[in-house]
C-alpha cells in the first residue's frame, strides 16, 4: 500500500451545530483540512453524534477576537 | 405501485445496490489506512452510508415487479452486478480517490435521474441518499484535485461511462459537469458490454469479499454451537 503525501497547506476550522431550530449554535469541535469542501466532509463525518438540524464551519482565521480569557 | 415501471429499472437498481454494497466495503477497508486521521473517519462514515444505501435500494426491488436476484448469488461471485473497479481491494490511495470522486458521483447521477423519474417508490425512498452523497462528492472532488491526473482516475471514469450505459449520454454530461472537468478520452468497446452487469471487463469480486457478503467470514470468528454447548 503506497501512501500519498499529506496536504502541503491546511487550515483549521471551528465546527458549530444545533439539534433544534430554537437552540443556539454551539461549538462542537474543530477540523483541519486543505479546503472548504474537505472541511465540510470531515466535519460531517467526525461530529455525527447527534441528528443536527444545522451545522456550519468557520475558518479559524476568519474569527475576530473581541475579548479573550484573562482580559479585563 | 402507482405507475408502471419502465423495463430495465429493476436491473439498474440491483446493479446500483451491488455497486454501493461493494463500494461501502472497499471504503471500510481503508478506514485506518488513509493519509490522514480525518480521511480515516470520512472513509468509515461514507462506507456506512453506502452500505445503508445498498440496503434501501435492495428493499425497493420487491416493489418494482420481478426481483432479478436469483439463487446463483449464493454460489457465483460473477452474479454480483458491480463494476470491475470494485472486484478487488484497492492497493493504492489513488484508487480510493478515483472511486470516491468518479464512480460514487456516477452512481449519484443515476440516483438523481431515478428520483426525477416516474417510479414513485424510487422518487420517495432515494431522495435522502442525495443529501448524504453531497459529502461524498465534496470529499472525492477535493482529493481528486489533490492527486491530479492518475491512471486510476481514467480507469474509474471509463468504468463509470460503461456503467451509465451506451444510452447514458446525458448522464455522462452531468457527471463531467459535476466534476467540473471534461470527460477524458476514453476507449469503450460496447460490443463487449454486458447489459446486466453494466460492464465490459470480465471477472468478479474476490473470494474473501464474496465470503463476507454471504456472512461466511463472520462465522469464522463466531462461537460455534459445540463451543457454546461445552462452555455452558
Amino acid at each position: 500500500m503506497t501512501m500519498t503525501r499529506v496536504h502541503r497547506k491546511v487550515r483549521e476550522y471551528d465546527v458549530f451545530a444545533r439539534k433544534a431550530r430554537v437552540d443556539p449554535l454551539r461549538h462542537v469541535g474543530r477540523v483541519v483540512a486543505p479546503d472548504d469542501d474537505l472541511a465540510q466532509a470531515y466535519a460531517r463525518a467526525t461530529y455525527d453524534e447527534e441528528r443536527w438540524v444545522e451545522m456550519v464551519i468557520v475558518p479559524r482565521e476568519a474569527v475576530i477576537t473581541v475579548t479573550a480569557p484573562g482580559e479585563e | 405501485m402507482s405507475k408502471p415501471v419502465p423495463g430495465g429499472v429493476s436491473d439498474i437498481v440491483l446493479s446500483l445496490a451491488d455497486c454501493k454494497q461493494l463500494l461501502g466495503l472497499r471504503y471500510a477497508e481503508w478506514c485506518s489506512a488513509t493519509p490522514t486521521l480525518e480521511a480515516d473517519i470520512a472513509a468509515a462514515a461514507m462506507g456506512l452510508d453506502d452500505l445503508g444505501h445498498s440496503r434501501v435500494l435492495a428493499g425497493c426491488l420487491s416493489e418494482l415487479g420481478s426481483d432479478p436476484r436469483g439463487p446463483e448469488r449464493e454460489t457465483e461471485p460473477g452474479a454480483y452486478r458491480n463494476v470491475a473497479f470494485l472486484d478487488q481491494p484497492w492497493t493504492e490511495w489513488n484508487q480510493f480517490v478515483a472511486a470516491n470522486a468518479i464512480l460514487d458521483t456516477a452512481f449519484t447521477v443515476m440516483i438523481e435521474s431515478l428520483v426525477e423519474g416516474p417510479v414513485e417508490v424510487l422518487r420517495t425512498r432515494l431522495r435522502k441518499m442525495l443529501a448524504e452523497e453531497r459529502y461524498h462528492f465534496l470529499h472525492g472532488r477535493s482529493w481528486l484535485n489533490e492527486i491530479g491526473p492518475d491512471p486510476a482516475v481514467d480507469q474509474a471514469w471509463t468504468e463509470a461511462v460503461e456503467w451509465l450505459g451506451p444510452e447514458g449520454g446525458e448522464l455522462r454530461k452531468r457527471l463531467a459537469a459535476k466534476l467540473e472537468r471534461p470527460e477524458p478520452k476514453l476507449s469503450v468497446d460496447w460490443s463487449r458490454w454486458d447489459p446486466i452487469r453494466r460492464r465490459s471487463r470480465p471477472g468478479a469480486i474476490d473470494g474473501h469479499t464474496f465470503d463476507m457478503l454471504r456472512g461466511l467470514e463472520e462465522r469464522r470468528y463466531g462461537v460455534t454451537h459445540a463451543e457454546a454447548t461445552a462452555g455452558g
